[in-house]
């Protein structure tokens, strides 16, 4: 092969291709728009939407709506009106009325036990006085002088000395008599010894 | 069990029953109303909004339904006058320099679910690149199948009008996705 020339080979495809190669691959990218047909084609909503979209809608509509509608929904029957309003009236003026005499029962049963108390405080004003003997000493200390005073009561009833306060109440005029009885039954020697604490008293009394 | 229109009618025209009559009302056209709004708008949010504006119109304005049509060309009507009237004020808003068609398209693509097919991603597309009109007639009767009688109401346009828009809508469409459509 002395004489080859390239120049004068034939120029040739030796490889083997498939039969209607060509025809193949033009109908495979044209035909799937020759085919196209966008009757066919699949409706879709192709777009995101939010979960719960709908309810949401439905939400804010009705809260939209709703709120101004509702008024005139409600229609006034005035003679239902009239009647729950004489009902009203009445039942309000029942419901004092019982609550005047349940007042006046109480108020009483109030004046009842203010009574009692007032009775108890009186004795515990005797008993004060009927302990305490040197006030019948001091001269100037006289029932219209312990009106509404304050003083210290030994509180013994729980067992331990405390002190409370207590408003003296004036001592009615019966009280006044027993207590002169009592002092008359004193003998001289007994009241004597009682004057020895009358300097405690007049003390305790320039601090009432 | 579905409600029918009559119904719905009648529980909206009763004050008593108005709530029970807007929720029956909601139940049987929030979805169709939805996506037809949606189709125009493509943005969710505002077509959420403009879903609910839809809907408290119709509620607000019941009185004017006449019974010579059907309830759902009346709800179209408003839904379709709430989309445009957003799609609008979408466009106002957006840059001065962008092209609204452009601007839509990119909107299609930003709201597409991940596993959307090309060829629907397309035709939403190719819908965008329609003149107002067109892409109306074509989404209402390609999508809801309404008849041309109907959307004639819906659009004040005559029946004529109507096909001879959906079958330039649908050839440019067609073109549209020939060119675009990557094998």
């Amino acid at each position: 092969m002395k004489d080859f020339d390239l120049e004068k080979l034939e120029r040739k495809n030796i490889y083997k291709i498939p039969e209607n190669l060509f025809e193949n691959i033009q109908g495979k990218v044209l035909g799937g728009f020759n085919d196209f047909d966008l009757e066919k084609l699949e409706r879709k909503n192709i777009y995101r939407i939010p979960g719960n979209l709908f309810e949401n809608i439905q939400e804010n509509v009705l809260n939209n709506v709703l709120p101004a509608k509702k008024v005139p929904i409600f229609k006034l029957n005035w003679a239902y009106a009239a009647a729950a309003s004489l009902a009203l009236i009445f039942g309000v003026t029942f419901v004092l009325n019982n609550d005047d005499s349940k007042g006046k029962e109480n108020s009483q049963e109030t004046f009842a036990m203010n009574n009692q108390e007032s009775k108890t405080e009186s004795e515990i004003a005797y008993e004060t006085l009927k302990s305490d003997l040197t006030s019948v000493e001091n001269n100037n200390q006289t029932i219209e002088n312990q009106n509404n005073k304050t003083s210290y009561v030994q509180d013994n009833s729980n067992g331990g000395e405390k002190m409370k306060s207590q408003t003296v109440k004036l001592v009615p005029k019966h009280n006044e008599a027993q207590m002169n009885e009592y002092l008359e039954s004193f003998t001289n020697s007994e009241i004597s010894e009682l004057a020895s604490n009358s300097t405690q008293d007049v003390y305790l009394d320039l601090y009432n | 069990m579905k409600i029918k229109d009559a119904e719905i009618i009648s529980l909206m025209q009763d004050p008593r029953t108005q709530e029970k009559g807007v929720r029956a009302l909601m139940d049987a056209y929030q979805s169709r109303l939805y996506w037809h709004i949606r189709r125009i708008i493509v943005d969710g949010a505002i077509a959420q909004d403009a879903l609910q504006e839809t809907f408290i119109k119709a509620y607000q304005n019941f009185h004017q339904f006449k019974n010579d049509s059907q309830l759902y060309t009346w709800l179209y009507r408003i839904a379709t006058n709430e989309a445009l009237q957003q799609v609008n004020k979408m466009k106002k808003m957006q840059k001065s320099d962008e092209d609204p068609e452009y601007y839509m398209q990119n909107l299609v693509a930003d709201n597409t679910e991940g596993n959307a097919e090309e060829i629907q991603i397309l035709l939403q597309k190719a819908i965008q690149s329609l003149p107002e009109k067109q892409k109306l007639v074509f989404m209402m009767r390609y999508y809801d199948d309404l008849p041309y009688e109907e959307i004639s109401k819906i659009v004040d346009m005559s029946v004529g009008t109507l096909k001879t828009n959906y079958h330039y809508a649908k050839q440019k469409i067609e073109e549209y996705i020939k060119e675009n459509y990557e094998r």
